[in-house]
């Protein structure tokens, strides 16, 4: 039931019972107006039967002084006459009045009037006759007759009223009767009507009601419910999940998050986020910016800054990874912010172990190198050896003398170059890129000629950056190897370096480039690229190579990307390595003690 | 028994000609080729009773030279010398002998005259004879 139909419903209720009543009382009242009329008429009967008795009683008067002064002749007798003759015309007079509706009645009246009349003129007969012959037996027995006439005419008017009264009588019984009935009747009908009128609305009301109450009741707990859901759902999450409101004031907290920060819900409701969530650069130690207020700024999703180190209420800490976005409203207003952030403390660990793993596997395939560009030249001098034992004649010693220093002397060369790749200072210093991509190049050079590869390097001087040599060089290692290997035989590589101007995100330093005229890397691979583990050789490579160059590189404060190569000639893969000429890359740590370690 | 023909293959000019400096001394015949190619033109052309050749090198590496050689003259003894530590298995098993560049003269050519079957013949501490380089 509607809200309209629901107050119709109500004011039903209300005036139909009302107007019921009020038809009642009028009926009612009717009623009693009837009931009135008949007793009236009951009255106006009794009145006449009233003044028909008393006029008998006066004619009656005047005949007794009459039959006295007959008897006496005395005057005095006549008093009573006198007295009742005045009464008697008023009486008439009234009666003639009362009796105006009813014909038989005043017929009857007009009868006794004429023969009241003939007896008065029997009267003045009987006044104005000698006293002595008043009392004969034929006046006596004319007064009589004419007065039995008069009692005779009178009594069939008392009978007649009687009757009337009678009849009244009964009808005003009847009509209480009915009136009594009616209002039984009617008050029961009305009674049941309103009964059973009042019960239907109130059971419609109520069923309404009732349904009312169960859906909302259906609808507090599908809400109970989903809002149960969502919580089962957030606090299963592995990850850990604070949300604030937009003030910054925590106002949920999951299990992971709670066992992260040491906080618990309870404790943590209302406090600010700073307070709960307490983070700090993994290695200046500075407190990491509020998420709550980079969120408000920038009005979407962030991810938080590298290097995070939350530092949980008993002291302890961990190394975190996280991101934090803007919880919308329905008109699309920020009503607050969640924080999603896990425990990465392990996976760092683990990716140390694998930087250290690949460094080993470097030093393998560079073990390998070394071994091969050494034992060629050592094999020489193990032969020039062997044929000057055997050789007498002094010039041809000093030939193979000769020799041999020649052969020496590359081996030197090589063993140099090697050892300044893994000669690593524990500071970053200035670094001449020219000098280092061609160090790189010379290790390479035979490896390049081997496949008759065509290089080309377009290289600016006087690019310096700061930075670690060791490292920079190993990314240049593996992004030349990776080229050699995807040019193939009789391939062409360019290597281009150019000088970075400052930007809006990143200060000034160096662009360098290599591309290869490879088939190039499809998207579905691009995407993998520096991905750990991510490798094209098979077994031959390990996967680890541009994921720990991205990282050397982004040590640096530098970027590794997959560029479209702008010459169709090479159209295979181009990497561009930014590096800034002032490095962000701070004393060396852990990472390179793992280094010195492998 | 006339003397043994040896032919050498190896990029590295230098070393290859004090390899066969080496060799002559110790009484082989020896030919030298600076690549695959050359060394295989060299091995068709010539009767050689045993190759002594390199692993690593440019556009034809000591694998596939060896296995020309082996579909063309299989009886023909080969030796691999390489520098080269990790050498792939099923080159390996296609040569008769392998041996590490550096490990020394006389390893070469004792290993050498066993592959030959030349007998003490050919040792390593054959005569001296004058020869330039």
């Amino acid at each position: 039931m509607k809200a309209p139909a629901f107050n119709r419903a109500l004011r039903q209720l209300v005036a139909l019972p009302i107007l019921l009543l009020a038809m009642l009382a009028a009926f009612v009242f009717w009623q009693i107006e009837s009931a009135t009329r008949a007793q009236r008429q009951l009255g106006h009967s009794d009145q006449v039967t009233a003044q028909l008795q008393e006029l008998l009683k006066l004619f009656i008067d005047q005949e007794t002084g009459l039959r006295g002064f007959q008897l006496t002749g005395d005057p005095v007798m006549l008093a009573p006459w006198e007295a009742a003759a005045g009464p008697i015309q008023s009486h008439f007079a009234n009666l003639r009045e009362m009796l105006a509706g009813d014909r038989t009645q005043q017929a009857s009246l007009s009868e006794l009037e004429g023969r009241y009349n003939q007896w008065l003129g029997f009267a003045g007969a009987v006044l104005h006759q000698d006293p002595a012959a008043l009392n004969t037996a034929r006046m006596n027995q004319q007064g009589k007759a004419m007065m039995d006439g008069i009692r005779a005419t009178t009594a069939t008017m008392l009978r007649h009223e009687s009757d009337l009264r009678e009849k009244q009588y009964g009808l005003a019984e009847w009509l209480q009767r009915q009136e009594l009935i009616s209002l039984v009747v009617s008050a029961v009908v009305v009674g049941i009507f309103l009964g059973l009128f009042t019960r239907h609305h109130v059971h419609a009301i109520s069923a309404s009601y009732q349904r009312r109450i169960g859906e909302i009741t259906e609808r507090s707990d599908a809400l109970f419910e989903s809002r149960q859901w969502f919580q089962t759902t957030l606090e299963s999450i592995g990850d850990a999940v604070i949300a604030c409101d937009i003030g910054g004031m925590v106002t949920f907290m999951n299990a992971v998050a709670q066992k992260l920060t040491g906080w618990t819900q309870g404790d943590a409701r209302g406090k600010p986020l700073e307070t709960v969530f307490h983070i700090v650069h993994e290695k200046t130690r500075s407190i990491a910016e509020n998420p709550v207020e980079k969120v408000r700024r920038m009005g979407q999703v962030i991810g938080l800054a590298n290097h995070t180190v939350l530092i949980a209420r008993g002291g302890r800490e961990y190394m975190i990874d996280d991101s934090a976005a803007p919880i919308m409203s329905g008109a699309g207003e920020m009503i607050g912010v969640v924080l999603v952030f896990r425990d990465v403390t392990e996976e760092r660990r683990i990716q140390n172990a694998l930087v250290a793993s690949e460094k080993l596997a470097v030093a393998g395939r560079l073990a390998a190198s070394i071994a091969h560009e050494i034992h060629n030249p050592l094999d020489s001098v193990a032969n020039l050896h062997f044929l000057l034992r055997q050789e007498n004649d002094p010039e041809q010693r000093t030939e193979y003398l000769r020799l041999a220093q020649q052969e020496l002397s590359r081996t030197m060369q090589i063993s140099r170059t090697m050892l300044s790749l893994y000669r690593e200072p524990k500071a970053p210093i200035q670094i001449d890129l020219r000098e280092l991509i061609e160090g790189v190049l010379l290790l390479l050079d035979r490896r390049l000629q081997n496949q008759e590869i065509r290089l080309e390097t377009d290289i600016a001087g006087d690019l310096t950056v700061e930075g670690f040599p060791a490292e920079l060089r190993q990314v240049f290692t593996n992004l030349v190897v990776n080229a050699v290997e995807a040019a193939g035989p009789k391939g062409r590589i360019r290597i281009r370096m150019e000088h970075a101007d400052a930007g809006e995100l990143q200060g000034a330093g160096a662009i360098i480039e290599v591309a290869d005229s490879g088939p190039g890397i499809p998207a579905d691979t691009a995407k993998n690229l520096f991905q750990p583990f991510f490798t094209t050789k098979g077994v031959q490579g390990t996967g680890l190579g541009l994921w720990v160059s991205m990282g050397i590189v982004q040590k640096h404060g530098g970027a590794i990307t997959l560029v479209k190569s702008t010459e169709p000639e090479l159209a295979g893969a181009c990497i561009q390595v930014f590096l800034p000429a002032r490095t962000l890359a701070q004393q060396a740590g852990t990472q390179e003690q793992d280094e010195s370690a492998a | 028994m006339s003397v043994p023909k040896i032919l050498c293959i190896d990029d590295e000019a230098l070393g290859l000609q004090i390899r066969r400096t080496v060799l002559e001394r110790a009484g082989y015949q020896v030919l030298t080729a600076v690549d695959g190619p050359t060394g295989l033109s060299l091995f068709r052309g010539n009767e050689v009773d045993g190759v002594v050749l390199d692993y690593y090198m440019p556009e034809m590496d000591g694998g596939a030279v060896a296995e020309t050689m082996r579909r063309e003259r299989p009886q023909v003894p080969i030796m691999l010398l390489s520098a080269y530590i990790n050498l792939p298995a099923e080159v390996v098993a296609m040569v008769d002998v392998t041996l590490l560049k550096g490990e020394g003269p006389q390893e070469l050519l004792e290993k050498l005259r066993l592959m030959l079957g030349t007998g003490a013949q050919y040792s390593s501490e054959a005569p001296a004879r004058g020869g330039a380089v």
